[in-house]
């Protein structure tokens, strides 16, 4: 019955070969970066926190 | 799922049932309950290969491709990416101590109510919030909405900074403008709109009276949409001026609501006191008895002993022949209320037997009796409402004078005064009057004509927009100001510093002071103090205050006098046109409007109709069947030419020729709000008197069918014994019901808890579903938003939900309602079948969760029996960013993707207590942990502690004669008890206590 049900020889070809293929391509993009070797001089801004600060002249109930 | 009405009701129906399909019992009910997940929460797998038959690859392709793969992925995932970095403080703030929360008391304003809170904050950012518990009315609980205002704090849609014609700004140059024009309104003797919301700030009031001195010109209008303008009308007309409104509940025997949805959440000190009478452990213990007559089901309805469908505008007539008979009876009729008009005999409304019982229970109880009226009521019924309390004594319910609103008729006037170029300039102070004005077409033409138009508020609006300045308001817990209550007068103080360039309206209105030559203060934490010093405090501190948030002070009740009546005005409510009554009432989620942009509230069903993130109109049963609308089905609904198409959901309990839809949806502005239902103010009438109670209304068909965001159907429980109600006569003669309790056998051991053994109650006949605890347990537990397309799926992630479950007859069902969560059971079905034992017991009883350790099998879902295990079918929370992610409560984990989650019983509450009482060298006190939902449930239906305690409220409190668990019978041994709801209808001649 699984037999039945499996996909074309070639389809199944394609999706063993194209997956390794492109998961193998995200994989080695990501462990050999470009700029891996040279940080550029000025490092990157930091992301823009927003300034959490205490509320002036409040008085706390406990903590 | 389609639902089509039975012809001739069904013939067997199950007692309790929650949906219409349960109630007819549709094959695709039958099919839901016996499922877990609804059609498309899950995706269809393969029968054969076990995988999604659209990805094209089989269970052998696919472990290829990964065996293929896993050399490549293995070498990535030794990469140090990603990695962050732990900062400790270089200048540590001296009030925040890492990892301790703070707490802080201030207060939030919706309208006239005022909410005295406690805020709970992290590291310096309010996380949560509960009622101040020094407040003597509140007694630390809230409202639903104002434990969600913490999520508007960190609205990413807030503006950051003064805006002129879409220009960023300095507040400098923006005040510049503002007081160049106002100096010049002053100098040419031309008038001055202020329209700003309810002041019930004595310090606020003070302010505008200064402004006024120092600009004579001002016109300033109070304006709350939601309040209701016939009931404004009404007390004037009625008492001479603006009347605040409180129920003394503990003091009525007897209450007959008018459409009046007091039980909605809105008033905690009323929840409370309903809370307190029905919580009986006894059947001799005395208990009130709530009549409503109302045309929409609403939350007090659903808790009423007699409830009676009745066309909105038939109220006020048949509170004035109530008036008439108790006058007959002997009640002294007030001066100036005639009511010799009225036709004779009783009304036809309600059945003979039962408006006797009525008019006898009212009589009995006297001044112990209250009638209440709905905000949003015709001003004749709430007339007739004044008449039957003067009549009655009634002692149950408070009156003190108000500031007054202004109601259509005096927003009409000044619309007419900006076409006419009256105006030098106008302000608009958190009011939103393009949005909620009924002719925004004529508001919005009026409006250009006033030469300077400025607007200040939190998050640009719909008037935002149509104004050349806008300034930037801080939130509410960024802001100082104080109110006035029964028994206290509340401070509100700022428990976060301001988190961006935002001024709160005070202060700019300071700044317009000191232009105007005039200058009382620098800014408004200056002017507040020197007020408080000088009228309120009177010997203690300012400091005390700011800790306590409140300095109570005695609550005075004001003689009222009453005017009389005019049972005329009830000829003219009732005076109906052909076609439709349509009744137009504030959302639960978005109250006016205002909280339209709040993610938690959108998503909180709708206490009776279950609805998330949508306004349909509401249609009666009967009138449905004469239509042949169905859920869903998009109709057309016509009032004197606004037509609004719209889905219909079919409403039970609802009256014949009524239609409800709720205010507030179909914002055109903010993130969330943006398209979220639809606009209903355009059907508001312009007669005060009758603005939420519209005649003529017409509904037709208009073709195609909206998939519902609805909650009610799902996570079905399969018509098993879950809900139980008890009559208080057969609560005296068969405390514990008809029920079967079943003997337990087990194979199992029996479990041992060494130290404490928490477990929960909860009161049916206290719980009002209100959903407060829904809401507190998404702000303390960081349980996710999903949006309208994956609730319509099934995929809401609520830990605790509200279960509203129907008993009876279709026209008018008796309503229970169940919150519903993880019941802790000690023999848990989920447990076993986990295969990474990711979910497991705890040594003190606790069905504990190991995120990191689940896989997503879903096996756990599956095997509960109460259908409150959550999966996070997407990644609902990684992406957030701040401010959102500001909101988080970092005592409790943010589940990703692929991960089960569920109540926790609130575990990182109980550490932080038994951290304490260990660092204290004390056991844990009964009560001293408190889970998010007990905390914020208004009418303390909720309790947990420590069974294994003997001493402990919850110790005799699973003792009760109506306590059960729910679904005893399949031996899990559930930690929740529920006590059977009551009901106290008139029996055999017996009334009110």
């Amino acid at each position: 019955m699984a037999d039945a049900d499996r996909k074309p020889l070639l389809d199944r070809a394609a999706a063993l070969l194209a997956g390794p293929f492109l998961l193998g391509r995200q994989a080695l993009s990501l462990a050999f970066l470009s700029d891996r070797e040279t940080p550029s001089e000025e490092p990157a801004l930091a992301l823009q926190r927003i300034p959490v600060t205490p509320p002036e002249h409040a008085i706390k109930r406990r903590g | 799922m389609k639902t089509r009405l039975p012809d001739h009701g069904p013939v067997e129906a199950p007692r309790f049932w929650r949906t219409l399909e349960e109630r007819v019992e549709t094959p695709e009910a039958r099919q839901a309950a016996h499922d877990e997940f609804l059609p498309g929460a899950v995706p269809a797998y393969d029968d054969v290969h076990g995988l999604p038959p659209q990805s094209g690859v089989s269970r052998r392709d696919f472990l290829g491709l990964v065996s293929a793969a896993a050399a490549l992925a293995a070498t990535v995932g030794c990469d140090r990416k990603g990695q962050g970095t732990v900062v400790p403080y270089t200048k540590r703030p001296v009030e925040v101590t890492p990892g301790v929360a703070n707490y802080y008391a201030s207060a939030f304003q919706e309208g006239r109510r005022v909410y005295p809170v406690l805020v709970k904050t992290r590291e310096g950012r309010p996380i949560h919030l509960t009622g101040n518990d020094e407040h003597p009315g509140v007694r630390g609980k809230t409202s639903p909405r104002a434990m969600a205002d913490v999520l508007r704090l960190y609205d990413p849609d807030r503006l950051r900074a003064p805006k002129a014609e879409g220009r960023t700004l300095g507040w400098t140059e923006a005040e510049a403008r503002l007081h160049g024009a106002l100096q010049a309104a002053k100098a040419a003797g031309k008038p001055v709109l202020l329209l700003s919301g309810a002041v019930v700030s004595p310090t606020r009031k003070a302010l505008l009276a200064d402004l006024k001195a120092a600009l004579p010109t001002l016109e300033h209008l109070a304006y709350e949409p939601a309040a209701g303008d016939a009931a404004e009308e009404a007390a004037r007309a009625s008492y001479g001026q603006s009347v605040a409104i409180q129920p003394r509940l503990a003091k009525a025997k007897v209450i007959l609501s008018l459409g009046a949805d007091f039980l909605n959440g809105e008033d905690p000190e009323t929840l409370a006191a309903w809370g307190a009478q029905r919580r009986l452990k006894s059947a001799k213990e005395p208990i009130n008895r709530l009549w409503v007559l109302e045309g929409p089901l609403t939350l007090t309805g659903t808790n009423a002993d007699h409830r009676y469908p009745v066309a909105p505008s038939r109220l006020a007539a048949l509170a004035f022949t109530l008036a008439r008979e108790l006058a007959a009876k002997g009640l002294p009729l007030p001066a100036g209320a005639n009511l010799s008009a009225l036709p004779g005999g009783a009304p036809a409304d309600v059945p003979t037997q039962a408006w006797a019982s009525l008019v006898k229970d009212l009589q009995h109880a006297g001044r112990n009796a209250v009638v209440l009226c709905g905000a949003q009521m015709p001003a004749a019924a709430h007339q007739a409402a004044h008449l039957l309390n003067a009549m009655l004594g009634s002692e149950a319910v408070a009156l003190s004078p108000a500031e007054p609103l202004a109601t259509t008729r005096d927003l009409e006037a000044a619309v007419q005064g900006m076409a006419a170029g009256r105006y030098a300039a106008a302000i608009f102070w958190d009011v939103n009057p393009a949005f909620t004005y009924a002719r925004a077409a004529a508001w919005k033409e009026a409006v250009a004509k006033v030469p300077l138009r400025t607007w200040i508020g939190l998050m640009e609006d719909e008037t935002a927009a149509q104004c050349q300045l806008v300034l930037p308001e801080n939130h509410w817990l960024e802001s100082w100001g104080d109110y006035a209550t029964p028994g206290a007068t509340v401070l509100q103080q700022p428990t976060v510093g301001t988190l961006y360039d935002t001024r709160q309206g005070e202060d700019v209105l300071l700044g317009l002071l000191k232009a105007l030559g005039s200058a009382p203060a620098a800014d408004y934490h200056t002017y507040l103090r020197a007020r408080w010093e000088k009228a309120v405090l009177q010997g203690g501190t300012f400091e005390q205050a700011l800790h306590d948030g409140l300095v109570k002070v005695e609550a005075k009740t004001a003689a009222l006098a009453f005017r009389g009546a005019s049972v005329a005005s009830a000829e003219r409510a009732a005076k109906g046109a052909e076609g439709f009554e349509l009744v137009l009432f504030p959302g639960f989620a978005p109250h006016d409007g205002r909280h339209a942009n709040n993610s938690w509230l959108q998503e909180t069903p709708d206490p009776i109709s279950k609805m998330t993130w949508d306004n349909p109109v509401a249609v009666s049963v009967q009138d449905a069947q004469a239509l042949g609308i169905q859920e869903g089905d998009f109709v057309t609904l016509t009032l004197e030419g606004t037509t609004l198409r719209l889905p219909a959901v079919i409403q039970p309990g609802q009256a014949k020729g009524v239609l409800a839809l709720a205010l507030g949806y179909g914002r055109t502005t903010g993130g969330v709000a943006k398209g979220v239902g639809a606009n209903a103010y355009p059907l508001l009438g312009l007669d005060p008197a009758t603005a939420n109670v519209r005649p003529g209304a017409r509904l037709a068909k208009a073709g195609g069918r909206k998939e519902l965001s609805r909650t009610q159907s799902h996570h079905r429980m399969e018509g098993r014994d879950i809900v139980r109600s008890l009559t208080m006569d057969e609560f005296l003669h068969h405390p514990q019901g008809h029920h079967h309790q079943p003997e337990l056998v087990t194979l199992y051991e029996e479990q041992k808890f060494p130290d404490h053994k928490w477990g929960m109650v909860i009161d049916l006949a206290a719980c009002v579903g209100c959903s407060a605890c829904v809401v507190a347990c998404q702000s303390e537990n960081n349980v996710p938003v999903v949006g309208p397309e994956q609730v319509a799926k099934g995929r809401e992630m609520h830990w605790i939900r509200i279960d509203r479950y129907y008993e009876g007859e279709l026209e008018n069902p008796k309503v229970v309602h169940q919150p519903m969560l993880c019941q802790h059971c000690d023999s848990a079905p989920c447990e076993n079948v986990c295969p990474v034992n990711a979910t497991n017991h705890s040594p003190d009883g606790l069905n504990q969760m190991a995120y990191n350790r689940c896989v997503g099998t879903r096996y756990c879902a599956n095997n509960c029996p109460y259908k409150v295990r959550r999966f996070n079918f997407l990644e609902y929370t990684a992406y957030k960013t701040e401010p959102e992610t500001l909101a988080y409560n970092p005592e409790v984990t943010v589940r990703p993707r692929g991960v089960m989650e569920k109540c926790s019983f609130c575990v990182q509450r109980i550490n932080d207590v038994k951290i304490r009482a260990k660092g204290e060298g004390r056991s844990i006190l009964d009560g001293e942990v408190t889970t998010a939902c007990m905390a914020g449930c208004p009418s303390d239906a909720i309790v947990f502690g420590d069974l294994k305690d003997p001493k402990s409220r919850i110790a005799q409190l699973v003792t009760a004669t109506r306590a059960y668990k729910v679904l005893e019978e399949v031996g899990a041994k559930p930690a929740i008890t529920y006590l059977a709801d009551l009901k106290n209808p008139v029996e055999g001649g017996h009334h009110a206590n």
